[in-house]
């Protein structure tokens, strides 16, 4: 596919489009220009751009190999971009990663919890870095414990949950002390069809519920469609269109996301 | 509750609950050195017992008082069996159906050789059927019989030449007219031991305590691996890197983990060593009569200290060196690989000077041995009993350099994005090698 940068003109009619939304925030949480990333002569990322508003569900979605991950890990201060910004509300990523990794909350793909911890130990233990005493690390706990919905499972070892608990349980902990924005990389991979409706339900509620900014990935575009109120479908490491759900597949004429994909690929 | 602490805290869980670890590192030497130890002492008995209660047979084919008075010395003091044959092919038959370890020959000229003023030989023929202990060591039980016997059938001789050549002086001082008493200089004194005594005494502790620390490093080396190498396979790493936490801090938890359950393991290591000792070797009369404090040479509180120093900088420098290795690999498996490379360099010291010093050593050799900072760990530890602090101070400065450039490297590799992106399999190597000879 050649590298045709489409990103500039379709981030100006977003904005345009994003402003008729209702609890979408004016302010920026991501603003990503020009981001490229090579691995040797592996060029994951090649000049992509895309803004993510507060309090917005926002989806980036692509095939494998797109990269996805690459644009995620670099805005959670994972790895460093070989050129372009990324700012995550207002701290660039790469000059203040501290400000960042207390705002931002990351969940890897396929990511595990410490199989030997009880899942309220995890939660405890992950609750202990963003609080200042005891009463703000039970606040913290207590809500994780809410999301989860694990109930008296959480005081079993991980190395017993099931793939849907343990998934329950890391978006727990990756929601439950508020950040003011969650990055989660495909977070129903590999779960079944109940267990991925359950961890949909957890991030729109909270989402909806708390204010939280999400940045999620997925391959999976039906998924997103129902979740994520702007998309951005990223291939080759560039952005190639984005939009609301609505929007794109009046654009393209689609009746679902994953039509809209293949129109838009085919077109490139 | 600091992130360190919690960092610790988790790590030490995560370490402890792993059924592998705990009994891999914590519980097995408890269990199964005094297992080892015990199981050595009753063989070790079994074999005495045998070779105690082992019957000789005897056949000659001579006759003469000498001969008789030989036949009942062995008589009245083992469980001899007499052969009685024509001639010595029919007695070793006949030696071979029974239950004797041992055959003693005395050959026809026995008696004539010696009353002549000759040397009169015997021959021992040992039947090995399981080629056990107990069969090879009974021809040493006959050897010592004869050698009792031959010491007094001398004594008797000379006695009686000494009287009939009226000459002054004892049979003994005729016999071995050089004796040799044996004495050690030790830390400046002077001690009526032999060395060998002393060298029995000070082995479980001289030797075999650099020996365990580098068990222990070993430990360490394997838990702190596997934990990173988890933690990348799981993606847990990826999110606590994501964490409001310094990196610095990570690494340091990682450590302090590892090192509390290295410590935990080396004290059980030490304990069922201990035990191992006590039953394995309380045949070795060295052991079990002579007290260390009685000939000064147990280690003071200070060189207790200062092994303590020698441990912790060397434990630390491992790890961080673990750390910085299994960062690259892609799997627990590989990351097991990779440790396997640490801990030769590691082990190779610790073999080399078990038994020799480093002055031992040809030139080369020795610089070669003073370049690998272990060297320095098993140097630190010995001289530490023979308090010279001031080669232990040396040892550790040596050491603790080489830990803070080894936990610069890791906490250089910890800060950058390589400890997430670097994966490092054999497989690559082989690609890499291959490829390259291809490109010449």
């Amino acid at each position: 596919m050649a590298a045709v940068n489409l990103s500039p003109p379709l981030h100006l009619l977003s904005a345009r489009l994003r402003s008729s939304l209702g609890k979408v925030g004016n302010m920026d949480a991501i603003e990503v220009r020009q981001l490229t990333k090579d691995f040797g002569n592996t060029q994951a990322l090649r000049g992509a751009s895309f803004s993510v508003r507060e309090h917005e569900i926002f989806g980036l979605i692509g095939p494998n190999g797109a990269g996805k991950t690459t644009a995620l890990r670099i805005l959670s201060t994972l790895i460093s971009a070989s050129s372009g910004k990324a700012q995550v509300f207002g701290f660039d990523v790469a000059r203040q990663p501290e400000k960042v990794r207390e705002i931002l909350s990351y969940l890897p793909e396929d990511a595990g919890a410490y199989q030997m911890l009880s899942g309220l130990e995890f939660l405890e233990f992950m609750a202990g870095f963003y609080s200042k005493d005891r009463a703000e690390m039970k606040r913290i706990v207590d809500e994780g414990r809410k999301i989860s919905g694990l109930g008296e499972r959480l005081s079993d070892r991980v190395n017993g949950y099931s793939k849907g608990m343990k998934r329950r349980l890391l978006i727990a902990r990756a929601l439950m002390m508020k950040p003011r924005l969650a990055i989660l990389d495909e977070p129903t991979s590999g779960l079944d069809v109940i267990q991925s409706f359950h961890v949909r339900n957890m991030i729109r509620e909270y989402a909806d519920t708390q204010g939280v900014t999400v940045l999620l990935s997925s391959h999976n575009m039906l998924e997103v469609e129902y979740l994520c109120g702007y998309v951005a479908l990223i291939d080759g490491g560039v952005i190639i269109a984005e939009g609301t759900p609505e929007a794109l597949k009046e654009r393209y004429g689609g009746k679902n996301l994953e039509d809209v994909f293949m129109e838009v690929t085919k077109s490139e | 509750m600091s992130n360190l602490w919690a960092l610790i805290v988790k790590e030490v869980k995560e370490l402890v609950r792993d059924p592998k670890i705990l009994i891999g590192v914590v519980l097995m030497p408890i269990i199964i050195f005094p297992i080892m130890g015990a199981a050595i002492q009753v063989s070790q008995e079994s074999v005495e017992r045998a070779i105690m209660g082992a019957s000789f047979a005897v056949y000659t084919d001579d006759k003469g008082f000498v001969t008789e008075a030989l036949l009942g010395y062995l008589y009245t003091n083992n469980t001899v069996v007499p052969i009685e044959a024509g001639s010595l092919e029919e007695a070793l038959i006949a030696f071979k159906a029974t239950d004797s370890s041992a055959l003693i020959y005395i050959p026809r000229g026995y008696h004539a050789n010696v009353t002549l003023g000759q040397r009169g030989v015997l021959l021992v023929y040992a039947n090995l059927r399981n080629l056990n202990m107990a069969e090879t060591q009974s021809t040493n039980v006959v050897t010592s019989l004869i050698n009792v016997y031959n010491y007094y059938f001398s004594i008797t001789k000379i006695r009686n030449l000494l009287e009939q050549t009226s000459s002054v002086g004892t049979p003994e001082a005729v016999r071995s007219p050089i004796g040799i008493r044996y004495a050690s200089i030790l830390k400046g004194n002077v001690l009526d031991v032999s060395p060998n005594a002393i060298f029995s005494l000070v082995m479980g502790q001289s030797i075999m305590l650099p020996i365990m620390v580098m068990m222990m490093v070993v430990f360490a080396i394997q838990m702190a691996a596997t934990s990173i190498a988890l933690e990348k396979e799981q993606k847990t790493l990826e999110t606590l890197m994501t964490l409001p936490v310094s990196r610095f801090t990570i690494l340091a938890g990682k450590l302090s983990g590892s090192i509390v359950i290295a410590l935990a393991g080396s004290v059980s290591y030490l304990i069922g060593f201990g035990f191992y000792i006590n039953s394995a070797f309380s045949f070795v009369p060295e052991v079990t009569t002579m007290n260390i404090d009685d000939v000064g040479i147990g280690i003071t509180p200070l060189g207790l200290a200062l092994v303590g120093v020698v441990i912790f900088v060397t434990l630390v420098s491992a790890l961080a060196m673990a750390l910085s290795v299994a960062v690259f690999a892609d799997s627990v498996r590989s990351a097991q690989s990779f440790t396997g490379a640490l801990i030769t360099p590691i082990m190779i010291p610790a073999i080399v000077l078990m038994f020799s010093d480093i002055e031992m050593l040809p030139q080369s050799f020795q610089w070669i041995m003073l370049a690998i900072p272990y060297t320095h760990t098993i140097i630190a530890t010995k001289a530490a009993f023979l308090a010279n602090y001031a080669v232990v101070v040396r040892s550790i400065l040596f050491i603790s350099v080489w830990t803070v450039v080894v936990l610069y490297v890791a906490a250089k590799i910890f800060s950058t994005e390589r400890i997430i992106t670097a994966r490092f399999t054999f497989g690559d190597l082989g690609k890499r090698l291959r490829l390259r000879r291809h490109a010449s």
